[in-house]
């Protein structure tokens, strides 16, 4: 029984394949999400959920998952990418700021969040999984067992949250200002990630075994997969990342001129 | 004897392939190309670094991945030319016509062999590779047309270098990368005729 998609070196086809396991995740977390919910049903975090975790099973499971695990790279990058751009900032929206508090303070955990979520602290524990989790080594060794590659999924899931915490988290206090949110996103999330994406579009031969000694998928060259995994690294979180740095800067904006008091105009009396 | 992934005889860089010691003799065997004329492997190719691979072009996995590698790693610049040699362990479905547009899609320069299942099962035993056999498929459907089975065939390409020795094989799991290194060292270091 195969639970989690993993690299398997079975030709690929366009065959549904079932994973027990990842349905088994997402109910667990459907469910889990409406347990915690059942006090204040809030209908707009609702939407952000099921958004989120409709996003997060579709990059997990069939057949980008499969694909991801164990035949392309780019597909591998677009899972990524998909966890941690779009499905990451949705849950992170979704979460109900009451219940958040109550959970933390019965673990003892709002000073390591607290700490975890300084822009700083989490800028750079998500870069160093993108770094890490994209490393030839890793790559190669967890996406060719099923709980490598369910562990670097969730790494991917955990790191995207953390990325987004101090941007739409429910925490206010753990929120820096517009502009620190801005510089923050943009350096963590956009800057960052081009240096490996340069790498993978530049890299003479292909970098990672498991795709590139996977049965091919529709002819597609093992190092043209690469090239079209370090593009969408590069430039695939710009259509998410610019127009929430848009919209950050607005609320900025909007912030600073409702602070800001009314010019009081003095007209000059005739004599 | 396979001796395993590793350092050359002198101890110096680890080769991507796998060494054979005793080396294996340039092998004797005709078959037929993909234009219908007999090819003598070991006179049309003797002296020159030759690769051989025994594999079938309904391979799901491992011949077309080794042939990408491969054609893949010979498009590098500065690579060498090898004569590369596919001879069809399923003669009964690779006629000529399949098996020439088959390479074409990897090299137009790669040579195409095949014969019948006795020239074939005689040439792998001349090349020293396990003779390969069809199997059925793994849910035993058959498509009524005697076509749905698979060859288990051996997956290594052997390098013959132009002492006309085989010094080094390349099972499934080199990478292109491996080839790049390995092909002008193969050159280099067994550039004399036997």
């Amino acid at each position: 029984m195969t639970w989690w998609c993993a690299a398997s070196n079975e030709p690929w086809d366009w065959s549904p394949r079932a994973y027990p396991g990842i349905w088994l995740f997402m109910v667990l977390l459907l469910v889990g999400y409406l347990w915690v919910c059942r006090e204040r049903p809030d209908r707009r975090k609702r939407w952000f959920f099921l958004g989120g975790w409709a996003l997060l099973w579709a990059s997990t499971d069939w057949p980008l998952g499969t694909l991801g695990s164990g035949y392309l790279a780019s597909a591998h990058m677009a899972q990524y990418l998909l966890y941690t751009m779009a499905a990451a900032p949705l849950l992170m929206l979704s979460l109900p700021e009451a219940p958040l508090r109550r959970g933390l303070s019965r673990l003892r955990a709002y000073r390591l969040v607290r700490l975890a979520a300084r822009p700083l602290v989490a800028g750079v524990i998500f870069n160093i999984v993108l770094l890490v989790t994209h490393a030839p080594v890793t790559v190669d060794t967890m996406r060719t067992n099923q709980a490598g590659s369910f562990l670097l999924d969730l790494a991917w899931l955990a790191s995207g949250l953390l990325l987004w915490l101090p941007v739409c988290g429910p925490l206010d206090e753990l929120k820096p200002s517009y502009p620190a949110r801005c510089v923050y996103l943009f350096l963590a999330a956009g800057l960052v990630p081009m240096v490996p994406g340069g790498f993978l579009t530049f890299a003479p031969t292909p970098l990672y075994s498991v795709y590139e000694l996977a049965p091919r998928v529709g002819g597609f060259d093992a190092l043209d997969d690469q090239q079209a995994a370090g593009v969408i690294m590069k430039v695939g979180n710009l259509p998410l990342l610019w127009p929430v740095l848009g919209g950050l800067f607005l609320r900025w904006a909007a912030e600073d001129r409702a602070a800001t008091p009314p010019v009081q105009v003095k007209t000059a009396d005739k004599t | 004897m396979v001796t395993g992934r590793g350092s050359d005889a002198s101890g110096d860089d680890a080769w991507g392939g796998t060494l054979v010691e005793p080396a294996l003799a340039r092998p004797d065997f005709t078959l037929t190309d993909t234009d219908g004329r007999p090819y003598d492997f070991g006179a049309e190719t003797a002296g020159r670094l030759t690769l051989l691979f025994f594999g079938y072009t309904h391979c799901p996995d491992v011949c077309p991945v080794h042939m990408a590698t491969l054609s893949a790693a010979l498009d590098t610049p500065g690579m060498p030319d090898p004569t590369v040699v596919f001879v069809t362990t399923d003669p009964t479905r690779d006629d000529p016509a399949r098996l020439r547009e088959w390479l074409d899609q990897f090299d137009a320069s790669f040579v195409g062999l095949t014969g019948t299942a006795e020239q074939i099962a005689a040439a792998e035993d001349a090349a020293r590779v396990g003779r390969s056999a069809p199997i059925p498929t793994e849910d035993g459907a058959d498509a009524g047309d005697g076509t749905d089975y698979q060859v288990g065939h051996a997956a290594q390409i052997v390098a013959y270098t132009p002492d006309d020795q085989a010094h080094l094989v390349y099972p499934f799991g080199v990478r292109r990368q491996d080839w790049v290194n390995d092909l002008p060292r193969l050159l280099d270091q067994w550039d004399e005729p036997a």
